[in-house]
């Protein structure tokens, strides 16, 4: 009771700032949408649609207050578009049409809010905002985790972050990638953040919670979460200033804490090499082969919630020790039912066909295109004005690329937070696209004259 | 208690942010994109308010 009242009120707080800047009810649905308090809470407030009343607030408000004057619909916004429309179709047409519409209740809401989101972000300050409270909320799930996980309260399906339902951004794997892509956003945030200024108490809690986020794959035990950690760890290279020290400090760091992590855990990652023992990644393998059959024969997906159909069968081989020289085999067969996709590409090519999944690595891929450009471009701007740019666009980058690579194992295609990602590239692109135009904006000549060419349309 | 804490910091952080961007006017107005109204123009604007007032 308490929590739900402590939650209204804040969420309350919000809708109410929001009456004096419109901006804020996009930062309320943003929380709503990450954190869902309406989860946590367990009591009245499950009730009430906050997640639907905050989004048309927010809507409506940027509609009628808010204003609208540099907005452009970019070329990826018109691909959410196409995603939303082709998803609408292929629900009409699906395979297990209840449990399809189902699924379909919250896909368009987090594809329209993506399409939505860069027309608000006008200012380089929302921003700063929404990725502030994208961070945020997201601690509000992995500082608890982290602190489990310390104590020793960790452990595969056993980690309980909140709340008890092991779905969307509660469930190990996903929060264990998503906690990886947020990394880049937080240093973002400590080297160019405006609203907590950039001070020691600002640095450490920063520090804080991107410990917090680390300790995520090894409190829920998700592979995905150590190879995302890898992938970030590499990225990071790009950017670092002396990659010498950068190397060393991450050696050093995995040596002392190579021994400190628990034997389940280290257990578990070896299973990463050698799947044919473990019965989650061998479930993957079939799955993974079912999805390519299936798609041959429905090129065009069938629909959301495609994988209950699904039979599949496959042996798993397990190693025991029998003295120095004795190694026994034992094999099991194992026949499951209704497994999912566990990959973001294998959920889009099921449930969406060869079109979905074109349209959707599209869309991603010319994410990091375009942050790529932005990224090169104003790399060497200094002045106040823009020396965020560039930044902000690596850190785009480099949480899609996480989020790219950890959708090789996890089935995050419509996960609402990336999609925010998304909105928050597309809303960069626009902007940069807008001042462009203004002498300060421009390049200094005669250094990059070669790139004084505008951005392109996409 | 962890679970408090951690419902708590994040909340408190944002409550705060909250605050700050109300009294924030870049929120609405961004200092590059939109750039005040060069003199002459204002200079205009003030003498057809005026106009009109009278």
């Amino acid at each position: 009771m308490f929590l739900d009242l402590f939650f209204l009120a804040f969420v309350g707080a919000f809708v109410f700032a929001g009456i004096k800047r419109p901006f804020l009810l996009v930062l309320a649905y943003t929380y709503i949408d990450i954190v869902a308090p309406q989860k946590i809470s367990y009591g009245f407030l499950g009730a009430i649609p906050i997640s639907l009343v905050t989004f048309t607030l927010a809507f409506g408000a940027w509609f009628v207050i808010d204003q609208k004057r540099g907005a452009r619909f970019s070329f990826r916004q018109g691909l959410l578009l196409l995603l939303l429309v082709y998803c609408g179709l292929t629900t009409l047409a699906a395979d297990f049409p209840v449990e399809a519409a189902d699924k379909w209740s919250w896909v368009w809401k987090a594809l329209l809010f993506a399409m939505f989101l860069p027309l608000t972000l006008r200012t380089r300050l929302r921003f700063e905002a929404l990725a502030l409270v994208m961070v945020l909320s997201i601690g509000v799930i992995v500082i608890g985790g982290g602190i489990k996980t310390l104590a020793g309260g960790g452990g595969y399906q056993t980690l309980k972050l909140l709340v008890n339902d092991n779905n969307g951004l509660y469930e190990g794997s996903i929060i264990s990638c998503v906690g990886m892509a947020v990394i880049p956003l937080t240093i973002w945030l400590v080297q160019h953040g405006t609203i907590f200024p950039k001070s020691r108490l600002v640095t450490l809690f920063a520090a804080g919670l991107c410990f917090a986020c680390l300790l995520m794959p090894i409190g829920t035990q998700a592979r995905t979460g150590l190879i995302c950690a890898a992938v970030l760890a590499v990225l990071s290279l790009r950017t670092v200033k002396n990659r010498a020290l950068y190397l060393g400090a991450l050696g050093a760091a995995s040596l002392i804490a190579l021994p400190l992590l628990p034997s389940s855990f280290t257990q578990r990652m070896s299973t990463i090499e050698n799947h044919s023992s473990d019965q989650s990644a061998s479930t993957r393998i079939a799955v993974w082969g079912w999805t390519l059959e299936y798609a041959k024969q429905h090129p065009f997906g069938g629909g959301f919630e495609v994988y209950r159909q699904n039979e599949l069968v496959y042996n798993t081989v397990a190693e025991s020790r029998a003295g120095d020289n004795n190694i026994a085999l034992e094999s099991e067969r194992i026949v499951e039912k209704g497994r999912a996709f566990h990959s973001s590409y294998f959920e889009m090519l099921g449930e969406q066909g060869y079109p979905g999944l074109v349209i959707w690595l599209l869309l991603h891929g010319l994410g990091v295109w375009q942050m790529e450009i932005l990224r090169r471009r104003y790399a060497r701007r200094k002045e106040e004005a823009l020396a965020w740019i560039a930044p902000l666009a690596n850190a785009l980058q480099q949480a899609q690329i996480v989020y790219l690579v950890g959708s090789l194992f996890v089935g995050i295609a419509y996960q609402p937070f990336c999609y925010m990602l998304v909105g928050l590239q597309c809303g960069l692109w626009s902007y940069v696209r807008r001042i462009q135009r203004l002498p300060v904006a421009r390049p200094p000549v005669p250094a990059a004259a070669a790139q004084r060419r505008p951005l392109p349309a996409a | 208690m962890v679970d408090k804490l951690t419902i708590l910091i994040p909340h408190i952080l944002m409550g705060i942010a909250l605050w700050r961007l109300l009294a924030r006017d870049d929120l609405d107005r961004d200092p590059l994109a939109d750039p005040p109204a060069p003199p002459a123009f204002r200079r205009k604007q003030q003498s057809e308010r005026t106009k009109n007032v009278s």
